[in-house]
């Protein structure tokens, strides 16, 4: 394995874009919240919006900063390391990469500089635009590459061209791939999710300490009602289109992800086991039976064929962590559920600043949702395995030939080195903003007016 | 269609080095130009809401080669494997240093990341420049269709080269010159007071030295490739690149004496455009050339992808590129005029730090 170049490149395409995501999925949950405030602060000219909008800007500027910085090597990587897909593939990936740089990045990067810096300058209606600017690029950028991954999970749209690599046939067919619209919604629910954990965690510390109270009433309101929303809507009926989705196209790994060896009716969910490979079984399970076979096809009785069913050599290369991955995102997604709609409860009754004990588990829930949208995407990622381009193009043959695993690693470990640095700066600089707190005395970004324009150059 | 999207992918990156181009030579004269903390947040918040939109036109081009010339992309951005990482690493750098530098209005933590702003400014500049020398002298592609190169071999420009030798790492001088002065115009433009002398003067010795330069490169390349003049007389393009440069050149000539800074500033983007249309002129339709056997020279018929889905793309892109224009001219509408220094100065927050 140590020796395999493939496994040096995968892996630092692995580390890379789950550090990179970690970033996007708070911006992309977050930067609604500040359209809604935004909104509610022009209709309203209530300040208390006014004050958590620009409260919040500044978190996401942080975080949108460290999105894009990590961002950059992603779509290069596919050049360096994935040289071979690139060659195979590029003709049709190619388009949709082109679309996030030309339709998503361009606008998404016109207007965050307007929305963190431009309050004053550009008076509450432009920067109002600004914010939904940057949060339509920013779902657009989503969109687009949550494509480019569709057509690697289950390829449409496509025709083998004269020497044997793929071209474009159909753009709409590509870019509608029922694929890409399922996971869409699915991901950007888990988004949201991690967006409103942030919100209400915020809120929930503000509200143990007893500082800025207002506003860590509206953080927690806000937060946990939208968090109810987003979370069941990760579960149903997104979540459940994709696992239908997982089952019509690519059963081997809906085999892996609940370690199912056998094939047959009435299947069951695992809720806890570990799966043995060697011994092809479920340690020490705790099953539900019928609960697999109702939740990818509809009907308790319906059969799910096993991984006996497939040979070996396209089975998931890597069962374990697949069944986990899988296990600890519907794990958490139901707890958040849970915790949401309690929370929400105390919420609406107007109790939930006064319960201590569901505020320090609000507080002390935000790392999770990362957790479970990490997982998610190790599920989707694993589960396509042995496969690049699914039943077309196989992982193995993508990587570029002519870097060797030296190199591979020596650029792994300084990634590691800089993702680390970069992470203590921003968990450093978040807190800051945190503990500094949003101030109604003194705006920040919102300069004393004078005038500038002295003369246009 | 290949020679459309050749032109589309060299219209990206032309727009990405004039507009990115001055965030970096910004950056190389950071630490020179602007002495004082305060007039370093002045230099930082002259580059403007929109330095990361500058930035994304090399992600849009990136997009647009793989989408044009899959085949081409994956073959040098592997080649290119080691460099291309640093190239990635320096901008990681450069981006956090400008977002984060304001943030805590500390002497020590300021300084820190002003020294990083300019470091990796520098690299990237330098870093453009190798890449640039090394796309017109060629890559040791042979009969596999790929290549992979160390640093630097012997410094020799034939047969088994590195990827610095004497010819790209002049071309890496004269680059980071240019970028330099195009950074020190659009500052003397952007900027009040010390900062804007500073650049005033650094852009007149700047902009002497890229012209020195850029005769010495053009005799370097006469050397390296001599069979490229020959087709550069031969196409029109070619001479419409250098009228624009001897525009451009005036423009930049008459701006720096009358004193007039946007006309100053517009020719130096026309010399930097005219420069990259005469460099794609002269190896069209080459875009990887071979030193080892001009037959594995990759053209961009072989690189292109099918033209049925080039067809497509042409559907939406030019859509993409005018509402990316739009964006620019609606945000940029407010932010006209220049960013002051002193102390009372609350244009853009960043110059105030927190």
């Amino acid at each position: 394995m140590i020796e395999d170049p493939a496994y040096w490149h995968r892996l630092q395409f692995a580390f890379t874009v789950t550090y990179h995501y970690l970033f996007p999925q708070l911006t992309m949950g977050l930067v609604w919240f500040l359209v809604f405030w935004k909104w509610r602060a022009v209709r309203t000219g209530d300040e208390r919006y006014a004050v958590a909008a620009r409260f919040w800007t500044k978190i996401l500027a942080l975080t949108f900063v460290v999105g894009v910085v990590t961002g950059i090597p992603m779509e290069f990587q596919f050049g360096t390391n994935w040289a071979g897909f690139t060659r195979y593939s590029g003709g049709v990936i190619g388009q949709t990469l082109a679309m996030e740089g030309m339709f998503a990045f361009l606008l998404e990067s016109a207007f965050i500089g307007a929305l963190v810096w431009g309050e004053q300058r550009l008076g509450p209606t432009k920067h109002f635009l600004a914010a939904v600017g940057v949060a339509v690029g920013s779902w657009l950028s989503a969109y687009f590459i949550l494509a480019t991954n569709a057509f690697m999970q289950h390829p449409v749209g496509h025709a083998v061209g004269t020497d044997g690599t793929l071209v474009l046939a159909d753009l709409p067919a590509y870019l509608l791939n029922e694929w890409a619209l399922v996971q869409f919604v699915h991901n950007q629910a888990a988004a949201l999710v991690t967006g409103t954990f942030a919100v209400a965690a915020v809120g929930a510390f503000y509200a143990l300490r007893g500082v800025h109270t207002d506003q860590a009433r509206l953080y927690l309101r806000h937060g946990t009602m939208a968090g109810l929303a987003a979370a069941t809507l990760v579960a149903f009926p997104t979540g459940d289109a994709q696992a239908k989705i997982v089952a019509r196209y690519q059963e081997p790994a809906l085999a892996g992800m609940e370690g199912r060896f056998e094939t047959g009716p009435m299947a069951a969910i695992t809720l806890i086991g570990q799966p043995n490979v060697k011994e092809r079984r479920i340690d020490n399970p705790i099953k539900i039976p019928g609960v697999l076979s109702f939740l990818a096809y509809g009907t308790f009785h319906s059969d799910v064929r096993g991984l006996d069913k497939f040979p070996q050599e396209a089975w998931p290369e890597n069962i374990e962590l697949l069944y986990y991955s899988f296990h600890v995102m519907a794990g958490l997604g139901t707890i958040f559920i849970g915790l949401m709609g309690l929370a929400s409860v105390q919420a609406f009754r107007q109790r939930l600043d006064a319960t201590r004990p569901l505020l320090w588990i609000l507080m002390l829930a935000f790392p999770f949702p990362f957790i479970a949208n990490t997982a998610g995407w190790m599920t989707a990622e694993l589960g396509r395995q042995p496969w690049l381009v699914y039943g077309l193009f196989r992982t193995r043959e993508g990587y570029s030939a002519v870097v060797s695993s030296g190199d591979v690693l020596f650029t792994l470990i300084g990634l590691t080195g800089l993702y680390f640095v970069l992470g203590l700066l921003y968990l450093f600089l978040v807190g800051h903003e945190i503990l500094h707190g949003p101030d109604a005395a003194s705006p920040h970004r919102a300069p004393v007016p004078v005038p500038v324009e002295v003369g246009r150059g | 269609m290949a020679e459309l999207w050749f032109g589309l992918l060299c219209l990206s990156l032309v727009l990405f080095v004039i507009l990115d181009g001055w965030n970096i030579g910004a950056g190389v004269l950071h630490m020179i130009v602007a002495k004082s903390d305060l007039e370093r947040r002045q230099v930082i918040a002259a580059l403007g809401p929109m330095w990361s939109w500058n930035e994304v036109w090399l992600i849009a081009a990136g997009g647009t080669f793989v989408l044009a010339f899959p085949r081409v992309m994956a073959v040098s951005f592997a080649g290119f494997y080691l460099a291309l990482w640093l190239v990635l690493w320096s901008f990681l750098l450069r981006g956090i240093s400008i977002e984060v530098g304001g943030h805590i209005p500390d002497r020590l933590w300021q300084s820190a990341w002003d020294f990083v702003f300019a470091f990796s400014s520098v690299l990237l500049a330098v870093l453009f420049g190798t890449a640039l020398g090394n796309v017109i002298r060629g890559v040791p592609l042979d009969g596999t269709g790929q290549f992979s190169m160390s640093l630097f071999t012997d410094f020799g420009v034939r047969g088994r080269v590195g990827i610095l030798d004497w010819y790209t790492l002049s071309v890496a001088v004269f680059t980071t010159t240019l970028l330099a002065a195009h950074g020190s115009t659009y500052l003397r433009l952007k900027t009040t007071g010390r900062v804007h002398e500073q650049s005033d003067l650094w852009a007149r010795r700047l902009w002497l030295a890229a012209a020195v330069l850029f005769v010495i490169i053009t005799l370097e390349t006469q050397i390296v490739r001599p069979e490229l003049s020959g087709a550069f007389v031969h196409r029109p393009i070619a001479w419409l690149s250098v009228a624009i440069l001897f525009a451009g050149a005036a423009a930049v000539w008459n701006g720096l004496r009358r004193p007039s800074e946007p006309r100053a500033f517009a020719g130096s983007c026309a010399v930097i455009a005219s420069l990259l249309l005469g460099a794609a002129a002269s190896v069209f339709p080459t875009l990887l050339h071979s030193t080892l056997a001009p037959e594995h020279s990759l053209t961009i018929y072989d690189g292109a992808t099918a033209e049925g889905s080039l067809r497509l793309a042409l559907i939406w892109w030019p859509v993409a590129f005018v509402l990316a224009v739009t964006y620019f001219v609606a945000v940029m509408r407010n932010y006209g005029g220049k960013v002051r220094s002193a102390g009372d100065a609350h244009d853009l927050d960043q110059i105030r730090g927190e």
